[in-house]
This record gives C-alpha cells, sequence and structure tokens, in this order.
C-alpha cells in the first residue's frame, strides 16, 4: 500500500541517471533562438528529447543545457554522444512522469491548505472539495512495483495478447536472472504472438472484415490485406511506412494487399476522408463534411479541399473484359457435366469470385469531389469542385507528384504534419497504461500545450518516436521498462472530470478489463500447449487463384478444382491440425479454439468473442470492455468454462493436472495456468477441501471422479474470479 | 472546445452511473429512463394506440411478386396464382390462404421503394431510416421506442431480437444499455440461461463460493467501478437465473403448447412468432422475428410454396392468438424486408434483387385493414401510386406506437438524428422529420 508520507525525493533520486562524458573540445554554439557562444563539450546526460548537454564556458565554469534549446545543427553534433538505449529513455519517462505528479500533488496539497479560508465557498462545498483533493493526492503518488506474478501476467497480455502457458510461468518466475524483465520483454517482442496481439489492435482501427467491401456478397477476401498487416507487424515496418504503403497502394488486394484500407470504405469516399483523419491524425472532422466545425478551426470548405486529395482515385476496375460471359461460358460446361443444381442453368458463385476482379484502386486523373449541392457559405458554390489543400502541417506542392494521394501521404505521415506521431505515441501510450495522455484519443487539439495531461512527456514521446524511426516495438520496449509501467496498477478509478483534465498522473496503469480477445486468447492458452501455433494462412493461395486465367479453365473439373482452390483460402494450419485438417482443426471440448487473430471476423453476434465486446468491425475502435448479463451467463454456465476448459482434451487437463512426468501440486499447477500466481493458503485450503470431500448425496463417485469433479470445479471458480478478466 | 467536451463528459457520466444503478435494478439490459406520455396531436391522428410491436423481418429481399403483390397471366407473374381476398380486386399470392383469409385484418402495401440492391445496405435503412456511413451506426425501432416512449417494463427488456444475423444496427449511437436482448433459436430461450447439463444445484453452490473466496483478496484492494460492476453483474445474474423473468422467454412453457405449434407452424418463422407473442403478453414492447432465406436466386418456385406458407401460417396464427388475448389492438404487426425481386425471372429460374419496388404489411395496433396501400405498375416493375420508403415506413410505425417523431436526438460527437430520418425544413431552420406516416392505414 503507498502512503501520503512517501518521500517525494526519495522516489525521484531512486532513478538511475546516465552520464556519459567525452573528449574535450571547443566549438561554436547556436541556441534556437539564435544567439551564439563559444564552448567546449564535456557531455550530457538524460537521454532523448529532454537530455542535458553539459558546456564548459571559457571561464571554467561548466552549464546545462536543455537540448531542445539548441540549433538543430548543435542537436545533430551531439547525437551521437546521447544514450539510446532502452532502459536511459525509460528513465527520462519515470522522470518527467514524477515530476508532473511531484508538481500536482504540492499544488493540491497547496489548495487544500487555502481552503479554510476560502470565502466564496459554503461549508458543505468545503468539505466535498476537500473529499476531492484528498482522493486526487492519494492519486498522485507512484504506486508500489509490481511483483514479478503481477508484471508478468501484464506484460505477456499487452505484448502476447494472452496470459503466460504454465511453462512460461514457471520459467519466468523460477530465473534468478537480473535482466529477466528486459530480457522477457525483448523475447515477446520478437514472438507470433505480439503480431496477433497487435494484429487484433490494429484490426479494430482499421477495421478489417473478412469480406472487405460492406456489401458485394462477401467474396473479396481481406486474407492478403490481413496476412500483410501481420507482417508488417512481424518486420517492425517503420510506422509511416506502413501507413503511406496503405494510403498510395494501387492495384488488386490479392496483388496489393495494402490497397485494403482504400477499400474498405469502397463507394464512401467522404467517410474515408474522416475515418483517415481519425485513425492516423486523432481528428475528428466528420462535422465538416456539412457544416463549418462549431468548436474546432475547420470549415467545411477544409473539409472538401481535403477530400480533393482523395478525389482521383478509384476502386472500381476498368480493364474492358466481360466476366459475365466467362461465367456463363463456364456454366454452360458445368451444366453439361451435370455439375450445377437442380434446376439451375448460371453458377452464381462463380459469378460472384469472378465479380471481385472488379474491385482495383487505381488513380484515374478525374477528380470526383465537389462542394455539396446546399453549400451555403460565400467562399465556393454549390457542386464547385476546389483544389486540394491541407488547413495544417506542411504546405503542399501538388506539381511535385504525379497524383494528389501521393502527396496527402506524404503530407499526413511527415514529420512536420503536428497530429501524425503524436496521435500514434498517444495510442500505444494508452494501449500500455488504460488511458491516453490526450483523451479522447480521435481528439487532438490543434494545440497541444495545456491539453495534454503531460505536455514535456507528450512531446518526448513524439521526439523519441521520430529517433527511433517509427519503429512500434522499440516504442514499447522503452515503455515496457519504465518504471511507470511496472508499477502495480492504479486501485481507484480515475474520475471522468480527470481524465477530461487530464489530471490523471500515471502512479500506475489504470486497472482494465481484458478485451474479448485477450480473454479469448487466455483461454485457448488454458486448452492447447503452444497457443500461438495455429495460423490462418492464404495470401500466396488468393493470389495465385485469382491469378488463373479463367479462359483456360475449360473441362468441369478444371473449373470444379478452381472453385473448391477459392474456397480454401484461409484454412488453418499449423500444429495439430496437419493431423486434423478442415473443420476439426483446433476444436477442443466441441469448441475451435484458435487464437482470435486467425478466427473469422467478426464473429457471429452469439459468439464468446463478440459476447465480450469484440467490435464487429464497422466502426473505427468499436471493441467494449464493459459487462453485461450474458457474459456473466456464458462464464457461469457456457461451453467454455463447462466443457473446453475441462475437457480430457485440454492442455490444463491433459498435460498440467494429470501429464506425465509433472511433479508438483495439481492445484500450485493450476492457479499458476490460470493466475499466474500460486496460491494462498487459505484458497489452497478451500480448494483441497474439494479434492478430499465425501460423495455428498449427489450421485456416488469414485475417488478419481470425484477428483476430476473437484478439479473442474477450481477451474471453473478461478476462471470466474473478476482477479481473472481484469489486468492488474 | 473544453466546454463541449466537458458537457459530452458529464452525459457520459450519467451513463456510466445508470449502467451501475441498473444493473442493481434490472439485469436483462434494461436502464431506468424516463417515461413520456403521448402527444394529443398524434392521437388525434389516429397513432399512439399501439403499446407493442411485433416486427417481421424477411432477410434477404422477399419477392413481391410471389407473396402480396401477385401478376398472374402477365409475362412476369412466372407460376404463381392469385387468390381472393373478398376485397374486390385485391388478390394474394397462392402461397398465403390464411393470410387471404383474413384480410379484413390487415393493410398490405404494395408501393415500397428503396435505393439500394445491396443486403447489408438494404437492411441497414429498413431498420433505421438511415443509409449506412462508415462513422456511426444509427439505432434500429426497438431502441428508438424505448428512448422515445421510456422504459415498457420494470426488470423485462424493451426489446427483443428473435433469430437475428450478425448485421443488426441494435441500440446504434445509443449504447449498449438500450441493446436489443438477441435470442438465437426460440426454442432455446436466453443463451446459456440454464445450469450447464451434469451440474447440479449442490455443485453450481460450491463452486460459487470457492471463487467468491479465490476472489476475496483482489476484490478487497481492487474496488473500481468496474471490478464492482461486474460484481454485481453476478450477483443479478444469480437473481436472474432464479427469477420467474426468465420464464417468459422458455416457450416450452406456453399453455396448450403443442396445439400452439401446430397451429404456428414448427418453423422457425413460426416459433420466433409463438415466443413474441408470448413476450408482449408478458410486457415487452418490441420484438423483432428475424425470417431468412428469401434470397431467391435460383429456383424460386421450389423454394416458395414453403417459405411464404410457413410465413402465411405464423402470421395467421399469431393474428388469432392476439385476438384471443385481447392485444391484437395493442399490438402492431409489420412485415419489412429489404428490397423485392426482379418482375424478370433469371436464366436459374429465380428472381434477383429489386430494390424499385417491393411490399409490406400492417396489422393490428390500430391499423385499417382490408386495403392495399399504393400500387406497383402491371408487371411489378416501379411504383405507379404512393410510392412508401423506409423512412415512411418507419415513420408509420413511430407514429403507430405514438413516439414523437420531430424529437431530436443528439449522438456523442453532437450530430442530430430523428426516428423516421431527418432533414432541415427550410422556412424554420429547424430539423424535422423527413419520413411521413402512411395516414391512410389508421382508420
Amino acid at each position: 500500500m503507498k502512503s501520503l508520507n512517501q518521500h517525494w525525493l526519495t522516489a525521484i533520486s531512486a532513478l538511475f541517471l546516465v552520464s556519459t562524458s567525452v573528449q574535450a573540445e571547443m566549438r561554436e554554439w547556436t541556441s534556437s533562438d539564435g544567439k551564439k557562444l563559444e564552448a567546449e563539450f564535456v557531455g550530457t546526460s538524460g537521454a532523448g528529447a529532454t537530455a542535458l548537454v553539459k558546456l564548459k564556458m571559457p571561464n571554467g565554469t561548466t552549464v546545462s543545457y536543455p537540448i531542445s534549446k539548441l540549433s538543430a545543427d548543435d542537436r545533430v553534433f551531439v547525437k551521437s554522444s546521447l544514450p539510446d538505449d532502452p532502459m536511459a529513455l525509460a528513465a527520462e519517462i519515470d522522470k518527467l512522469v514524477l515530476n508532473n505528479m511531484k508538481k500536482s500533488y504540492y499544488g493540491l496539497r497547496d489548495e487544500f491548505v487555502a481552503i479554510p479560508q476560502n470565502t466564496e465557498l459554503t461549508n458543505a462545498e468545503k468539505a466535498k472539495r476537500r473529499a476531492e483533493i484528498e482522493r486526487e493526492m492519494k492519486m498522485c503518488v507512484p504506486n508500489d512495483m509490481t511483483n514479478d506474478s503481477q508484471f508478468m501476467r501484464r506484460i505477456y497480455l499487452d505484448l502476447a495478447g494472452r496470459i503466460p502457458t504454465y511453462d512460461e510461468a514457471e520459467r519466468f518466475l523460477e530465473s534468478r536472472s537480473a535482466t529477466k524483465r528486459a530480457d522477457l520483454i525483448n523475447e515477446l517482442l520478437e514472438t507470433e504472438a505480439f503480431s496477433m496481439r497487435m494484429f487484433n489492435y490494429f484490426s479494430d482501427l482499421l477495421r478489417v472484415r473478412d469480406s472487405l467491401v460492406m456489401g458485394g456478397g462477401g467474396q473479396l477476401k481481406a486474407t492478403a490485406y490481413i496476412e500483410w498487416i501481420k507482417s508488417s507487424i512481424r518486420d517492425d515496418k517503420p510506422y509511416d511506412q506502413f501507413v503511406r504503403e496503405m494510403l498510395t497502394a494501387e492495384g488488386t488486394v490479392w496483388d496489393n494487399p495494402a490497397t485494403g484500407y482504400m477499400v474498405t470504405d469502397n463507394g464512401m469516399r467522404l467517410c474515408n476522408v474522416s475515418n483517415t483523419f481519425t485513425v492516423f491524425l486523432g481528428t475528428e472532422i466528420t462535422c465538416a463534411q456539412c457544416h463549418d466545425h462549431p468548436f474546432e478551426q475547420v470549415k467545411q470548405i477544409d473539409f472538401y479541399r481535403m477530400a480533393s486529395f482523395l478525389g482521383e482515385y478509384d476502386t472500381r476496375a476498368r480493364d474492358g473484359m466481360n466476366y459475365r460471359a466467362e461465367v456463363e461460358r463456364m456454366s454452360k460446361v458445368l451444366l453439361d457435366a451435370g455439375k450445377l443444381r437442380p434446376n439451375t442453368v448460371f453458377d452464381n458463385r462463380l459469378n460472384l469470385i469472378l465479380g471481385t476482379k472488379r474491385t482495383k484502386v487505381s488513380d484515374t486523373g478525374r477528380q470526383v469531389v465537389e462542394l455539396p449541392h446546399d453549400y451555403k457559405y460565400d467562399n465556393g458554390e454549390p457542386n464547385q469542385q476546389v483544389a486540394p489543400a491541407a488547413y495544417f502541417g506542411d504546405t503542399v506542392n501538388l506539381e511535385k507528384y504525379p497524383n494528389p494521394r501521393l502527396a496527402f501521404a506524404d503530407w499526413l505521415t511527415s514529420p512536420g504534419n503536428p497530429r501524425f506521431t503524436v496521435n500514434i505515441v498517444n495510442r500505444l501510450w494508452k494501449l500500455a497504461f488504460g488511458l491516453g495522455q490526450i483523451e479522447p484519443v480521435d481528439n487532438i487539439p490543434g494545440h497541444l500545450d495545456g491539453q495534454a495531461e503531460n505536455y514535456e512527456l507528450l512531446k518526448f514521446l513524439e521526439q523519441m518516436m521520430v529517433d527511433q524511426g517509427y519503429s512500434i516495438k522499440d516504442f514499447f520496449r522503452v515503455v515496457c521498462n519504465t518504471q511507470t509501467y511496472q508499477r502495480k496498477s492504479e486501485n481507484m478509478s480515475p474520475t471522468l472530470t480527470q481524465i477530461d483534465n487530464g489530471s490523471y498522473h500515471f502512479p500506475g496503469p489504470i486497472l482494465r478489463r481484458m478485451s474479448a480477445e485477450q480473454l479469448w486468447d487466455s483461454m485457448v492458452t488454458l486448452t492447447t500447449a503452444n497457443p500461438d501455433e495455429m495460423v490462418s494462412r492464404g495470401a500466396v493461395e488468393y493470389r495465385e487463384v485469382m491469378n488463373v486465367d479463367v479462359t483456360e479453365l475449360k473441362t468441369a473439373d478444371q473449373i470444379e478444382d478452381f472453385k473448391m482452390r477459392f474456397s480454401r483460402i484461409g484454412n488453418i494450419t499449423g500444429g495439430e491440425s496437419t493431423m486434423m485438417m478442415g473443420a476439426d482443426a483446433g476444436r477442443i471440448g466441441g469448441e475451435r479454439m484458435v487464437r482470435a487473430s486467425e478466427m473469422p471476423a467478426p464473429q457471429p453476434p452469439g459468439h464468446f468473442l463478440r459476447m465480450f465486446g469484440q467490435s464487429d468491425k464497422t466502426l473505427i475502435e468499436n471493441q467494449s470492455t464493459h459487462g453485461s448479463t450474458p457474459q456473466v451467463m456464458a462464464l457461469l454456465n457456457g461451453s467454455i468454462t463447462n466443457k473446453v476448459l475441462t475437457s480430457p482434451d485440454a492442455y490444463l487437463i491433459k498435460e498440467i493436472a494429470y501429464g506425465d512426468g509433472k511433479k508438483g501440486d495439481k492445484i500450485d499447477k493450476i492457479f499458476l495456468s490460470v493466475l499466474g500466481r500460486y496460491p494462498y493458503p487459505h484458497e489452497k485450503r478451500a480448494a483441497a477441501s474439494g479434492l478430499r470431500a465425501r460423495n455428498d448425496g449427489e450421485t456416488p463417485r469414485s475417488d478419481e471422479e470425484k477428483e476430476i469433479a473437484a478439479i473442474g470445479d477450481v477451474i471453473w471458480a478461478l476462471v470466474n474470479t473478476r482477479e481473472f478478466i481484469f489486468v492488474q | 472546445m473544453k466546454n463541449l467536451k466537458n458537457d459530452l463528459n458529464k452525459l457520459d457520466e450519467l451513463s456510466r452511473r445508470q449502467f451501475v444503478a441498473r444493473t442493481a435494478k434490472a439485469a436483462l439490459g434494461v436502464s431506468i429512463l424516463p417515461v413520456a406520455g403521448t402527444s394529443a396531436k398524434v392521437l388525434a391522428a389516429g397513432g399512439g394506440t399501439a403499446e407493442h410491436c411485433i416486427f417481421f423481418y424477411m432477410a434477404g429481399g422477399m419477392t413481391h411478386m410471389d407473396t402480396f403483390d401477385p401478376k398472374p397471366g402477365t409475362e412476369t407473374g412466372g407460376k404463381t396464382a392469385g387468390i381472393p381476398t373478398g376485397v374486390p380486386g385485391v388478390e394474394l399470392a397462392e402461397f398465403m390462404p390464411q393470410l387471404a383469409k383474413r384480410f379484413s385484418d390487415i393493410a398490405v402495401v404494395r408501393s415500397m421503394t428503396q435505393k439500394t440492391g445491396d443486403h447489408r445496405g438494404g437492411s441497414y435503412w429498413m431498420h433505421t431510416s438511415y443509409q449506412p456511413r462508415a462513422t456511426i451506426i444509427h439505432p434500429s425501432m426497438g431502441p428508438w421506442a424505448a428512448k422515445l416512449l421510456g422504459k415498457k417494463h420494470e426488470t423485462l427488456p424493451d426489446s427483443v431480437v428473435i433469430g437475428g444475423g450478425g448485421n443488426h444496427p441494435g441500440a446504434g449511437f445509443f449504447g449498449p444499455s438500450l441493446s436489443p436482448l438477441p435470442i438465437g433459436d426460440p426454442d432455446r430461450g436466453v443463451q446459456n440461461s440454464d445450469l450447464p447439463e451434469g451440474v447440479s444445484d449442490k455443485q453450481f453452490d460450491r463452486r460459487y463460493k470457492l471463487m467468491n473466496t479465490f476472489d476475496e483478496t483482489f476484490r478487497s484492494e481492487f474496488k473500481t467501478d468496474e471490478v464492482t460492476a461486474y460484481t454485481q453483474f453476478y450477483d443479478e445474474t444469480l437473481k436472474l437465473m432464479s427469477s420467474d423473468d426468465l420464464e417468459t422467454f422458455k416457450l416450452s412453457n406456453e399453455a396448450n403448447y403443442d396445439q400452439k405449434v401446430a397451429a404456428y407452424g414448427d418453423t422457425r418463422v413460426g416459433k420466433g412468432a409463438m415466443l413474441a407473442k408470448r413476450l408482449v403478453s408478458s410486457g415487452i414492447r418490441f420484438v423483432e422475428v428475424q425470417a431468412g432465406g428469401w434470397d431467391m436466386h435460383n429456383d424460386l418456385w421450389n423454394d416458395i410454396p414453403e417459405r411464404a406458407g410457413s410465413l402465411d401460417m405464423a402470421l395467421a396464427a399469431l393474428i388469432d392468438d392476439l385476438k384471443a388475448e385481447g392485444l391484437f389492438e395493442k399490438t402492431l404487426i409489420v412485415l419489412g424486408t429489404e428490397f423485392g425481386r426482379t418482375p424478370k425471372i433469371n436464366a436459374n429460374g429465380g428472381r434477383d434483387h429489386h430494390p424499385r419496388v417491393f411490399s409490406g404489411m400492417f396489422a393490428g395496433g390500430g391499423i385499417a385493414g382490408g386495403q392495399a396501400y399504393g400500387k406497383s405498375d402491371k408487371l411489378g416493375m416501379a411504383v405507379e401510386e404512393d410510392p412508401v420508403d423506409p423512412r415512411d415506413f418507419n415513420a408509420t410505425i413511430a407514429h403507430a406506437l405514438g413516439m414523437d417523431l420531430n424529437k431530436v436526438v443528439y449522438s456523442s460527437s453532437g450530430r442530430p438524428f430523428l426516428v423516421a430520418g431527418h432533414k432541415q425544413d427550410r422556412a424554420s431552420g429547424k430539423v424535422v422529420s423527413e419520413g411521413k406516416p402512411i395516414a391512410a392505414l389508421f382508420g
């Protein structure tokens, strides 16, 4: 438990400060406001955007200059002397967090002390305000550090998207290495589980559905796009490049999977503009589609100028191929061979498959965006076309680009765009801590100063993202190594006023309910030896099938084979499924226990994932972690807790509780598997009492049956705890 | 901007408090809302007599040519014959004999029209009065009724969707507290509400106690709103599992079960209609029954006798049943679909998507039966008289239930929405309803 008396200086001085020294060298320095100075470079302290540069003056005194106050040339000069290792950067973040928290703490204390003198408040109001301040002051003291169990469970859920397996948990807890936390972070960032976890995040943000186009019969598959996203994460493709590739991609989704992004809002060009702003710039401009934005500095005409950047691409292929005629020809072949349904002469499925060849992203050179028919401001006429222009960020020189879409992509992803980098660091910070530096995350204001929870920290993170070449893995590598991240979760909920005012200062991460995917994937972890092994792959096959020259399909067998190959795209492979093909792959206790990222999305509404709030992928960030009665009924009475986890095929039963050659106590093992910790003595007593229980008037049972039932009870009870579904 | 954010967050805070409060009141997706009365104007125009609504949604695009608007003897009529309804000049398709006999109770609309030929877009428009946007989800009619009229029942949910698919808009931006309760299979009631097979009450109690023991330490350390809310959900679910409310959803407990199944038909739509009646008699306001299988691109006349026949049976039995219970006048029965099917019969003996004209049906709840409103042309290609688009269709439902069509509800981003779509009134500059109720249907 943390106490208010904890002394601030101890917290600060406990931080590890990195200092480096270099060979002395006299040179001229320029400050960012143009002042010049002769001095010797002595060294640096700190790291990243808040580092200090130590200079020795000709008179012998040494001064420390913030690196941000130096000219660009000077910054380049000292850069090689700055530490860029994750630990040094993490220490800077901790310093910024603690300084800010400390400032707030003393501010609140001063306000508290001054309350009696405040003549504007009634006694009741004074009491209320006093209580509020006391509560906020408690949240302005850093939480204790997590123990290894707590850290382990959190880092697995955050980076691998699931709880650790029994073996992983045992290995980490037994390790005596002094660097085991940092080692685990490095290890997890390189796993397939990390790409699965981040895919779940990005697929909610980017609305990735299996059938890409909302209408269209569901045959235009996202398979290749999904695998492209996963491999971009796996290869740690720089985030700015990842975004640029999506915004500029041309071609079909099977030949160029990054086109999946532009195809998602097929036929809804203006929605695509709004969504692109929300996702990549954290800015809601939907209102300006219909009228000047009442609060933000964005006019309706700005919206259409921005939209005009995306006014010359098309998602319809114009290759002149008559697919209908081909389907009719092939239908005839199938009909003659007796392979069509009775009373049909036209193969609709073939028609739907070939129909997807009409979706292709290209730049036409024809501008189609115009002001609306009822445009009412003086700066434009109804139905008038407006030239592409950006209302903030760098000025765009269209002449440098073959089409405006490329210009837009460069403008959006430029480090000179004041919202692009802030948006991603704010979103990733929220992923790690449960709350953004700016809330809501899609409402990044034009001026950050005074609007962000911790302006210095946000600027630090922004610079770090740029310095690290937009590496998402490096971002997490730093953030997860901070003490701020490794502290215990806050045990009070920040109020909405606190969130809105940015006065939650991160004494530790927020206590969060697992996302639907984390919860499902944790269930998968309890049932299989290697939960990350079974994957859905089909991009290569999809490209091959769609590039088959259909005019060459002459016989009924060739046509049937073509249809069969198409229908198999995206099947689960890997792991035991090499033996259990098709519908049986991954089935345990009657349910298909495969990680969420490898399952069709969205799942139908009654599925466990949807019940717990998985996004239906129709809106940006549409997932939810709210509770509901159907959720509780699913955990109490549903098949996952009653059939799957206790199935004789489930890993937890087969290998952990009853496995060969495994020593140790069953109850201990089950606790470690489910909660990532060993039981407390009273818990162990309660669990063991079930194992020893006599036949209790129900059907008489053998000792073995009793034990199996008792083990089932323990698993059921553990999975139903709040401790299980919340991330501590 | 800061102020707007504050105001919006106050709304959020309210809903969060309600979210917690609601768990103490009732469990099946129920929330506390003020109850509003129906305005005198609506009452004067014949609206507001319906207290309940049962909405049959024919997913896939119901052929108008072979159900409510047959064209026998024309080049597009196909093999479908007509049967008399007792109203001169008005016939139904031969597959709907029971409804033809009860035609004095129903009003058919033959001039439905909309703009999109894709299932999802069409279905979305019919359910919400709005075309799909990638930036917001609009609420469907059940949640609109709860929002505008207040809660109907103390502990039961306001709206239920039976047999719905994955794309139902639900409560849209109204949020999960107004979401319709989904029932997959009418025979199985609320998902996971019974103890699993082989688990006795005694074992369940033992497990539950064990869970509380294991969770003690965590719950005493973390008393956040979210953790507390979950614990309340557990308490409420336990209460619910042992309460009478769940009985409402158990179709097998319906009196004269076998006899009723024989009347409604042992089909998805029949059982759905039967459960809908049961829910309505228990006080639930809005029940949607979804029935698929209407996307008849191939071999239409192989499927239609059974598809239309089971619908005919279900609707007829429902009318009779509601009348027997004295609920017919209080219950609006509506039938809708995303579009009709092409008059031209395709190469596979089926009909394709046809949004230009299609049919719907209204009955009970203040509707004057025995009429066919609107007209399609001779071949069933286009609207000839009195077009009705999805906004008018929903305005008619809203009017029958006594909702205020011009009541503006704002989304969390401050955008205005109305139950039957909206437009700006040129004279006043006010946002007003785009949809108009079909006045002729209200006797």
